[in-house]
């Protein structure tokens, strides 16, 4: 136990296949066995999985080999997760909210994923840098109140 | 991810769902479900020991509901008030489907 420091910081490199996804939500979840509350391992995987599976599927013009970097860093009460890949260029910060529906039968099937990001991420930042997409997502974890 | 069913009084399946409902247990359950779907009219689907749930889970559960409902049939969801249950509620998904906490209550509603 490093009591000097609450850094630390684990990297992940994952290819445009569906089959990563499997590594990925392994890979969180031994992350999240370091303490990190239930809550706040929940919403990570679950963005880390649409953010991921996002640039799967539609990272990749024809058949080209995405290189798709994750890092998990946490940083005192806070989780900072970097999705980093070099498929096309895409912001999920300016994708419009999805439609409310009427009904079940006029209800869009899909478009959820990025909402889903926004409501469970406490921040959500993106730039475009060096030919790559770099999207940043902040994880706070709620304290109990401070005692007296 | 686990997929069975269990007939239950009064012509309703239950649908228990086990484990990540993330894409890789969406893809492994979606055929099946899709049959049962497809088949049966009164249908309650236990979210009770799913312990994670994504979008492609939701799209699996909302492309169910409407096959059931232009069939003329009803599909209800059985899910506990926990983070499955809010990512069902951040989706929209409570306006589009009925959610109960309990499947007293569940098959209650599929009676009326």
């Amino acid at each position: 136990m490093n009591s000097m420091s609450s850094l630390e910081a684990r990297r992940l490199v994952l290819r445009n296949d569906v089959a990563e996804l499997q590594r990925l939500a392994g890979w969180i979840e031994g992350f999240a066995q370091q303490g990190m509350s239930s809550d706040v391992s929940f919403a990570v995987q679950l963005c880390l999985e649409e953010a991921v599976a996002n640039i799967i599927m539609y990272g990749a013009t024809r058949d080209d080999r995405l290189e798709i970097a994750v890092e998990l860093e946490r940083n005192g009460g806070t989780l900072v997760a970097r999705i980093e890949d070099n498929g096309r260029q895409f912001d999920p910060t300016r994708a419009p909210p999805p439609a409310v529906a009427a009904s079940l039968e006029q209800a869009k099937v899909g478009d959820l994923g990025i909402h889903l990001m926004r409501s469970f991420a406490s921040g959500m930042d993106y730039e475009r840098r060096d030919g790559r997409n770099r999207l940043t997502l902040r994880f706070v974890e709620s304290r109990p109140s401070p005692p007296g | 991810m686990d997929i069975s069913t269990e007939d239950l009084a009064g012509g309703i399946t239950k649908v228990v769902l086990q484990g990540r409902f993330d894409t890789t247990g969406a893809v492994v359950i979606e055929l099946p479900f899709n049959k049962i779907v497809t088949e049966q009219r009164k249908i309650i689907v236990d979210l009770s020991a799913v312990n994670f749930l994504a979008s492609y889970g939701i799209r699996v559960l909302l492309v169910g509901a409407k096959i059931v409902k232009s069939k003329g049939g009803d599909l209800v969801i059985v899910c506990p008030d926990n983070n499955v249950a809010k990512v069902l509620k951040t989706a929209g998904m409570d306006a589009l489907i009925p959610i109960h906490q309990t499947e007293t209550a569940a098959t209650a509603a599929l009676a009326s």
